[in-house]
């Protein structure tokens, strides 16, 4: 039987428009969506104990590096500067030499000396970070010169090998950079040749390999004054690599990049 | 039998003046109240001097024209028509194409403006825009084809009009275009004829017509100039327009032409029942309202957020396709379309007659349905049930071998009778059937002429003998003015030079034209006694629910009516009156055996049902008790009147549920009589009707406040299973749009989290475009040909008005529940894959703006490596379809559930093969999506790993354990949640107020 309270409750249940909207439905929303949200969250919880800190589950999505140059120019790829007006270079050298601070000596005078000419491959549980002398880059170092060549119309770009976890280049890889003008053929790179020393490998992620230092390659163009006002285009390629991709149809920067470079007077 | 069915748009109409609608109207109001038309009762020479004519010379050319250009020609004026492009582009450019196209416009602008600003620019825009113009393209084309079938059905009304006619002008005899024919024109018919006008006969010779197409009468009516009844459809001496001449020739005056003749009136009557849209069609404007107007609110809005957030415009742009592309159900309105005539294609196999598509779901909206009786209620397969005669009642044998009750054959009256009955009868046996059994042998002839045919073979032998030496000499079909059938037969005894007549008919009309009757052979007087005899018996046969029809005849006195002597049944020259009646024979028409079970449902789902038919009230009566129509226990005023032994008059018509009302009343009727007859009366039989009268009891219903729907089921037309039917398709339609819907929230919810949040895009518009017209096309499909859920007729009628098939709690349970558990599934998918690949959900947050950046080369994941712009849209992409292939995972469980409304899917079963195929399709073809070489190329759709594909396990398991839970509380608790449901309460709803009507009539 059912008693008179009951009666009245399931009128209330009921009826559409005296109890039901907009409180229960509300509440209704309420418990499910924070039920949702707690399941979203325990799977996701879930998800991650599954993964490794320091190495990523999957790493076949980049079997070959890309290539990047510094500094970052404003627009698409593309430098232009006035060797006699410092500021319309300014920005460049603040640039290069914030992502040249790692690379002071300074920096790096807990960095490990290790043997060139070959893969640096470590068991932990302490993993350390070779030495990148920046020496290495002679003009382009900006110890000589703190302008970077811009101011002398040669202008310094640096060029990096993007890092990947665990990649172990074969050969003897280096950064070849050509130019595009047939009319403009001084493009320097230091260290010489472009080399790329094998002992910058394997890398073994951000949070075991600290302060790991990527090698790096410059590339000094050098304008003559008849050239001012032109346009360069440069290209630097990964070369002597056999596992290290430089041609792609579709990703213009694996192994590889462009950039373009003005020079005014 | 005539037939209306209009399937015109309301647009149409819109610009004819409202003065035309009132006039309309009281056209309409004429005709109900029978035609008024007074020339038949007027002289030959009134009506010449009426329309100012000559009825020998005719009317003169000038004075033809002069009329022609007043009256215009005569010809039905067609229905409004919209020309074909209109129609082409309004189906290429309404509903969602509009929205598509917008964005198919805005992906050309973006690609345009790419291609103006980058020296590369990728061709996605471009590729996504003629895919977006190719679907809308196709579907719009698919839309027409559906539209021009269905409105080829108004054409038949072209093919009534007459193409040339005879008319007399200046004496002259003259074939001129019947388009031309003008009132007052004498006009000459002949058989083959279509009568090309009303026309008022002044003479004619043994001409016969046929009124099928107006009155449904198949008989051929005799034709002649005397005027024979008051009203105009059943006087002899005014021929309609449109019908057909059978035989003999006959002259007469056009007394009416075009839309002003009858036939011109039913045609407007028609289109004038005709209120606008199919109940699908506008559901489905106002579902495409409801889906637009979200898209349009959530583009417009978050276009402008995008602006806001600092996004240029082409960005913007590109967000507005994508979310317009997103909330847009591509594939739904084809769904819906191929639901609908595989619908359609079903029933015709269960031999359901369906003239168009928009009337399988007009069905399921039924709240009244008025039924014909005959072939409808009953199988129109008639037996001889009873006989009296020799003031007795007897049974009927209808065994093959008489070997059932019998009654004493020998009996003089029985001879006399089963001669009358073989005799005045026209049916014969079919050629070639000798070995068949009588009762299974094919008749040519109607109903109960077939019944008798088949009673007197199986007593008294071969009918065709006795035919064979009773000579038939002359004859007067039946019809019903006169209500009775006679013929002249020579007789059997070669010495006997008399002439036998043979009459039968309606009991009471052929008692009056009796003055004996024969009992046990011999002639007795007709006298008070006997009448009552008569009387009693006739209304315990009629009470059986059986039709009667009454024998009598009448040997011709040899001295007036001689060998040789020349009957002319046009112009009787012989006697009809003082015959000598013989006796009744009853017949059943036996219900359909499914009838009664049909109407106890559509009764317990709140349909009422209305009997309409042309039989005797008592009988009518009786079949409707038979049937259900009058459930058991209920009084009609007679009964109480019978039962409390008083006058009929000073019954309280309000204590009778049930009503006989005799179809001559009708017409005296005012509306506001006939609206309160169907409101006080639950139960109500309409005997004696004509098919003119049918009309006024529909519009009668459709006037009802508490009415949604009327059916006028036709002969043969839908029964119980087409109505059943009928609201499966509504129920099932609802079920996939449901089903389609809620994958839209997957969909849009990856945009706004990607403009708010700035994460990666995780779903793709060309993805989305995988899901709306691949994989979501054959489960939606599959679901028209679920079963019905048990309780299906015993749900109340749809109420157009609260029962939309989009309604809010569609949507909140569609978008606000399952929806939601599906992105959660999608966006779980995407995590997993970005996570594994390097890139935790932490770092997510904000990293669009360097993600989409091409020049950003260099992008760092959490664990320190550096991705380029091709290899993370790589990624990106994977993610894509990995969030595809989860929402095809968590649409498992979405079909699945969406297969019952309130039944557990352990208590349906998964019997629906098409189904289970189509949970097969989909998942094949995403595979395929995912892993066919070259789809990197052509979709950007990349190859996952086994284990991404179970990511959306969990959700799809968890949607389909809610919705059972949801269910079980629904079904435990029926009424209360129902807030929860996604489709109809089933508790008794208000009544609305009707919208729509739908009127076909046989």
């Amino acid at each position: 039987m059912l008693s008179e309270g009951d009666i009245l409750f399931s009128s209330l249940l009921s009826s559409p428009s005296l109890f039901w909207p907009p409180g229960l439905i509300l509440l209704f929303y309420l418990v499910f969506y924070g039920f949702l949200a707690a399941l979203f969250s325990f799977t996701m919880w879930v998800m991650l104990q599954t993964l490794n800190d320091e190495v990523p589950k999957y790493r076949d999505q980049i079997p070959s590096p890309g290539l990047m140059v510094f500094p970052k120019p404003v627009t698409a790829l593309e430098y232009t500067f006035s060797r006699s007006d410092p500021t319309s270079y300014a920005g460049y050298i603040e640039d290069l030499k914030k992502f040249l601070k790692p690379y002071t000596l300074e920096e790096q005078k807990n960095l490990t000396v290790c043997p060139d000419g070959a893969l640096f491959e470590q068991k932990g549980p302490v993993y350390v970070a070779c030495q990148f002398p920046i020496s290495l880059l002679q003009a382009c170092s900006g110890m000589n010169d703190p302008d970077f060549g811009y101011s002398q119309g040669n202008p310094c770009i640096l060029v990096k090998m993007n890092r990947i976890i665990g990649l172990k280049p074969e050969g003897v890889p280096r950064i070849d950079c050509v130019s595009k003008n047939e009319d403009i053929p001084n493009v320097a790179v230091y260290p010489h040749n472009g080399m790329i020393d094998l002992k910058y490998f394997p890398y073994y992620g951000k949070k075991l390999h600290v302060g790991y230092l990527q090698p790096l390659v410059a590339v000094q163009v050098s304008f003559a004054p008849n050239n001012t006002g032109k346009e360069v285009t440069v290209e630097c390629k990964i070369d002597g690599s056999a596992n290290l991709k430089s041609q792609d149809d579709r990703d213009k920067f694996l192994g590889r990049v462009m950039f373009k470079i003005t020079a005014r007077a | 039998s005539y037939r209306i069915a209009t399937s015109q748009d309301k647009k149409d109409d819109k610009d004819s003046p409202k003065k035309n609608k009132g006039k309309e109207r009281r056209d309409l109001d004429d005709l109900k109240k029978e035609v008024a038309m007074t020339e038949h009762k007027m002289s030959v020479e009134e009506v010449c001097r009426k329309y100012n004519t000559d009825c020998v010379q005719g009317l003169t050319h000038s004075k033809a024209q002069e009329i022609l250009a007043r009256d215009g020609p005569n010809a039905l004026t067609p229905p409004p028509t919209t020309p074909e492009w209109v129609k082409f582009c309004r189906q290429l450019f309404g509903g969602f194409s509009i929205l598509l196209w917008i964005g198919a416009i805005l992906c050309f602008l973006a690609y345009g403006i790419q291609a103006g600003t980058e020296d590369d620019p990728s061709g996605d825009n471009l590729y996504l825009g003629i895919v977006l113009a190719a679907v809308v393209i196709i579907t719009g084309c698919f839309s027409y084809y559906q539209e021009a079938k269905s409105s080829k059905i108004m054409e038949s009304f072209k093919n009534m009009v007459p193409q040339q006619a005879l008319v007399i002008r200046e004496g002259e005899k003259m074939q001129v275009n019947a388009e031309e024919v003008v009132v007052g024109d004498l006009v000459e018919i002949k058989g083959g004829d279509r009568v090309p006008a009303d026309l008022r006969i002044i003479s004619a010779h043994g001409c016969k017509v046929d009124n099928s197409s107006l009155t449904g009468e198949s008989e051929p009516q005799t034709r002649s100039p005397d005027c024979t009844h008051d009203n105009p459809l059943e006087t002899r001496n005014i021929t309609f327009f449109s019908t057909n001449c059978v035989e003999g020739t006959a002259r007469g005056v056009v007394v009416a032409t075009g839309d002003r003749t009858v036939m011109g009136r039913i045609a407007t009557l028609a289109s004038g029942l005709e209120v606008g849209k199919t109940p699908i069609a506008i559901e489905i404007e106002h579902f495409i309202q409801l889906i637009t107007g979200v898209a349009v609110f959530l583009g417009v809005s978050f276009f402008i957020l995008s602006l806001i957030l600092g996004y240029t415009w082409l960005e913007a742009v590109i967000f507005l396709i994508g979310i317009i592309v997103a909330n847009v159900p591509e594939g739904l309105l084809a769904t819906v379309t191929v639901c609908l005539t595989l619908t359609a294609k079903r029933m015709a196999r269960k031999n359901c007659l369906v003239k168009n598509l928009e009337a399988v779901e007009t069905l399921g909206s039924t709240s009244t349905i008025c039924s014909d009786k005959t072939g409808t209620l009953t199988q129109n397969r008639m037996t001889v049930a009873h006989m009296w005669f020799d003031n007795q009642i007897h049974e009927a044998d209808t065994t093959e071998d008489q070997s059932g009750t019998s009654f004493d054959k020998s009996s003089h009256t029985w001879v006399a009778l089963s001669h009358i009955a073989g005799l005045c009868n026209r049916a014969v046996f079919k050629g070639g059937q000798d070995n068949i059994p009588v009762l299974k042998r094919d008749v040519a002839g109607d109903a109960s002429e077939s019944a008798l045919l088949k009673c007197i073979e199986l007593s008294s032998g071969s009918v065709k003998l006795m035919r064979e030496r009773n000579k038939k000499v002359a004859e007067i079909p039946f019809n019903s003015t006169n209500k009775y059938q006679l013929s002249i037969h020579e007789t059997e005894d070669p010495n006997d030079n008399r002439y036998l007549l043979v009459m039968k008919g309606a009991p009471e009309r052929i008692l009056d034209r009796c003055s004996t009757i024969l009992l046990q052979g011999k002639e007795q007087p007709l006298d008070e006694e006997m009448k009552e005899a008569f009387q009693n018996a006739y209304l315990e046969l009629g009470g059986l629910g059986e039709r009667v029809l009454g024998f009598c005849h009448y040997y011709l006195p040899e001295e007036q009516f001689p060998k040789g002597f020349a009957f002319d049944c046009d112009d009787v020259n012989f006697t009809t009156d003082n015959l000598c009646f013989v006796g009744l024979m009853s017949m059943i028409d036996p219900p359909r055996a499914a009838v009664p079970d049909a109407v106890g449902k559509c009764r317990s789902a709140g349909i009422k049902v209305i009997m309409v038919t042309g039989d005797h009230p008592i009988t009518a009566k009786a079949i409707a008790k038979g049937v259900g129509i009058i459930s058991e226990g209920n009084e009609t005023v007679e009964d109480i009147a019978a039962r409390l032994n008083i006058p009929v008059s000073q019954v309280n018509p309000r204590d009778a549920k049930a009503c006989v009302i005799h179809g001559t009343d009708l017409k005296d009727f005012t509306s506001e009589q006939i609206d309160e007859i169907l409101q006080n009366h639950t139960e109500i039989v309409f005997a004696r009707t004509s098919p003119q009268q049918k009309l006024i009891i529909v519009e009668g219903c459709q006037r009802q406040v508490c009415s949604e729907g009327v059916e006028l089921p036709g002969m043969g037309a839908c029964s119980e299973p087409a109505r059943a039917t009928g609201r499966l398709i509504f129920d099932n339609l609802k079920k996939s749009i449901a089903y389609t819907l809620t994958s839209n929230i997957p969909e849009i919810t990856p945009f706004l989290l990607f403009i708010m949040a700035n994460i990666p895009l995780p779903l793709g518009t060309i993805t989305i475009l995988c899901i709306d017209l691949g994989t979501d096309m054959v489960p939606a499909i599959s679901l028209a040909y679920e079963a019905a859920e048990s309780d299906i007729m015993k749900r109340q009628p749809r109420n157009p008005r609260t029962d939309k098939l989009v309604n809010e709690r569609l949507i909140s349970m569609a978008y606000g529940q399952i929806g939601m558990i599906q992105a959660l599934g999608g966006f779980f998918s995407y995590f997993v894959i970005l996570a594994e690949n390097g890139f935790l959900p932490g770092n997510l947050v904000g990293i669009r703006l360097n993600w989409d950046d091409r020049t950003v080369n260099d992008l760092e994941d959490s664990y320190g490596q550096q991705w380029t712009y091709e290899q993370r849209k790589v990624v990106e992409f994977t993610c894509h379809t990995a969030f595809f292939v989860s929402i095809v995972v968590v649409q498992w469980a979405d079909l699945i559930i969406c297969k019952t409304r309130r039944n557990s899917v352990f208590q349906q079963g998964m019997k629906n093969k098409i189904l289970i195929f189509g949970l097969f399709e989909e998942t094949a073809l995403a595979a395929f999506l995912s892993y066919c070489p070259g789809m990197d190329v052509a979709l950007r759709m990349y190859p996952l790993k086994p284990s991404w594909w179970f990511c959306a396990f969990p959700y799809s398991f968890l949607i389909f354990v809610y919705d059972e839970i949801r269910k079980l509380i629904l079904r435990r608790n029926p009424g209360a949640w129902h807030w929860l449901e996604s489709h109809r309460i089933s508790e008794p709803s208000n009544h609305g107020v009707f919208n729509s009507t739908k009127l076909r009539a046989a």
